[in-house]
Order: C-alpha cells, then structure tokens, then sequence
C-alpha cells in the first residue's frame, strides 16, 4: 500500500480549508479508503473540533515528529465512522515546532498505513505552508469567490507550481443569488482567471455551521447541499476524475425553478 | 427572480464586474513586484556575466526597476573600467 498524501490550502485565511479537510476525509472514508486527516494548524488547531474529536486527543503531530508516540497513538479513530483518523496539531508549539523535513521523513509512516492522507494547510505562506507541502502528491486549492481570496489562491497557485504541483481548484461558499444578479463572482469567472482546472463548487450551507456546532460530520447528514458537493469531490479525487460538476445556477436551474412555480400554480 | 431577469438582458452590470476588473489588474500587478531577494541574485548574476567580458567598478554599479504606467524596464548602470582582451 502506498498512500497518497493531499494537501489542502489557500493563502488566505477563513475559506474553508478545515471544513473541506473534514468533509473530503470523512466522505473518501465512507467510500471505503483508510483516511488520516492531519491538523498542519501548529498553535491554532481546529480540525478537531469542526469533526467531534477534541475530547480524545492525547497525541499529537508535533509528539510524533519528535518520536514521542506511534502514528497508531497519534490517529485518533472517528467513530461514527469507518476508517477514518484524525492526527491533531499540537496547541501549545509554534509552525517552527516542525520542519518540512520532519514531515518528510513522517509521510512514509504515514503512506504505509492509509490510502489518503489529508493535510489541513494553516492560512499564510510561511512555513505551516512550507511544512503542510513538504511530501504533498496533489493540492487542493480552496477559495471563496471574492476578490481577496482569488489574489491569495493565484499567490499559492505559482508557489504550488514552483514545487511541481498542479493544484485543483475548490471553490466555495458560493451563493448562488448573488451571482445571478451579477453580485457575486461566478466560478467560471474564478477558473478565467487562476485558469487551473476545477474539481468541485460548494453552495453556502447554514448546515455548515450546524454540524460545526455538533461536531458531527456534514458529510452523514443527507440534505446538506455542501455535505453532497463533498461527496462529489472525494469520488473525483477517488478513481471518477470525470464526475460532472454541476453548476449551482445555471439558466437551466431558472428555467427548472420558474417551470416548477408554474406547475404549482395550476 | 425576473428583476434579475431582465436586468441581465438590459444591461444592469452587478458589482462582480468590478471584482472581476479589480481582480485582473491587481494580479497584474501582483506578477510586476520584485522581491528584494530576486534582486539581489540578478545583480549577482549580472555582474558575474559581464566580468568576464569586462573590468567593472562594482561599487559604483547600480541594479533598478524602473516603472511607469505602462511597462516597467530593467535598468543597470556600471562604469567600466577596461574591456578584457581574450
Ligand atoms: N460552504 C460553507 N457554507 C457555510 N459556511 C462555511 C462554508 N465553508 C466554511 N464555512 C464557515 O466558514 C468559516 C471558516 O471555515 P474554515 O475554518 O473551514 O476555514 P479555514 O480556511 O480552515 O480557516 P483558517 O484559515 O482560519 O484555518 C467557518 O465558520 C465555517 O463554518
Ligand atoms: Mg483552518
């Protein structure tokens, strides 16, 4: 077995890397891939409570770079489900706890025993990037669609690159509204510009922020839109590079949505 | 839903074309800014090139960018001294 590690990053602050990490790890799990989703957020973990785990932690990734623990102690197991495991960053170091060589070193531990390693990349382009990139095989690059956030993923595109990377784009917190009346960016205009291929649209979803409060995985509950555009991706990532990406406002979706009030209407 | 509708077909531009302009010209821009760093390794390079054609007053040499609006120019300006004879 030989995994492949992913990691999920953005530039800018606050788009959705920890939310993404969670979904696309909990969702690859449920396809029946052995997962580790590893919380490169040295000083500022989040991980662990956007998935339910933080009252399990006893290890963490800065114990097992110093060889304080085994990856079996550091992975913590989820529950609620199957093959997933969480590596918690430690709360009271800093990024310069950790090298990019520690990481290296690390990741054929980590390749041996799962299918997919995810690593949740902190905000910023200073060395938590340095370490969460240090042994990636691909890149997922989260952005929202507004102009700040477009800037910084253009930014950790070229860094990404410089490494031999080609990331795939996720782009989320979409609101559909807002880009049929011209208000908000669409992803077409997103993809125009960063021009790097596309690999999933997440709507805004107030069930986002549900299960952030719960700590329950977004990816079980069966009605989350985001929850289901996770899915998609971790299937694409997962052996169905091809899965359509639907678009979240097409004219189509009007001509559906405006057909149906008329349905109901007779 | 048709507000939206028809203010597409009549030309009512929403505020994303800004974003969209904003965005372009500020990666532009993004992509013309040259670290300090990068800087240095050229001047490095360049003089290392041209001393082997030419003696050089290194001290007196200088290594810019020079902008305008519209294009920006590498500029490097060394007295030398002697040519080299091969
Ligand atoms: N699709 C979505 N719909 C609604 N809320 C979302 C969505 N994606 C993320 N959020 C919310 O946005 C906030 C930031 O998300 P998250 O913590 O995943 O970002 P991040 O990129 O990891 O941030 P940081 O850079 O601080 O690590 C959270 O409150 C999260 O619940
Ligand atoms: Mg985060």
């Amino acid at each position: 077995m030989e995994g492949k590690i992913i990691v999920v990053t953005s530039g800018k602050g606050g788009v959705g890397k920890t939310t993404a990490t969670a979904c696309i790890g909990a969702a690859m799990a449920m396809q029946g891939k052995k997962v580790a989703v590893i919380d490169m957020d040295i000083g500022l973990r989040n991980l662990d409570v956007v998935m339910g785990l933080e009252n399990r932690i006893v290890f963490n990734i800065v114990d097992l770079a110093r060889s304080r623990c085994k990856i079996q102690q550091a992975a913590i197991k989820d529950r609620r489900i199957d093959n997933l495991f969480l590596i918690p960053a430690s709360q009271s170091d800093n990024k310069d706890s950790l090298t990019p060589e520690d990481i290296v070193r690390l990741s054929k531990g980590l390749r041996g025993r799962f299918d997919y390693i995810f690593m949740d990349c902190p905000a910023g382009i200073e060395r938590g990037f340095e370490n969460a990139v240090a042994a990636a095989d691909e890149a997922l690059v989260v952005c929202t669609p507004e102009v700040s956030s477009v800037r910084d993923a253009d930014r950790i595109i070229g860094l990404l690159y410089a490494k031999s990377i080609t990331p795939k784009l996720i782009v989320n917190r979409i609101v559909p509204e807002m880009v049929e009346k011209g208000d908000m960016l669409s992803h077409e205009d997103v993809v125009e510009v960063l021009s790097i291929d596309l690999i999933g649209l997440v709507k805004m979803d107030d069930k986002v922020v549900v299960s952030t409060n719960t700590g329950t995985p977004l990816v079980l509950q069966k009605d989350s839109e985001a929850g289901k555009a996770f899915h998609r991706i971790a299937r694409r990532l997962n052996g169905q590079p091809n899965l359509p990406i639907e678009n979240p406002y097409n004219a189509k979706g009007f001509w559906r949505s405006l057909g149906r009030k008329l349905r109901h209407r007779n | 839903m048709f507000n939206d509708f028809f203010s597409k077909f009549f030309g009512r531009q929403g505020s994303k074309e800004a974003a969209k302009k904003r965005l372009k010209f500020a990666l532009v821009y993004d992509k013309l800014e040259i670290s300090d760093d990068l800087l240095n390794d050229l001047q490095r390079d360049v003089v290392e090139v041209i001393s082997r054609y030419f003696e050089i007053d290194t001290t007196a040499m200088k290594l810019d960018i020079k902008r305008s609006d519209d294009l920006s120019a590498l500029v490097f300006n060394t007295p030398i001294l002697s040519a080299k004879r091969k």
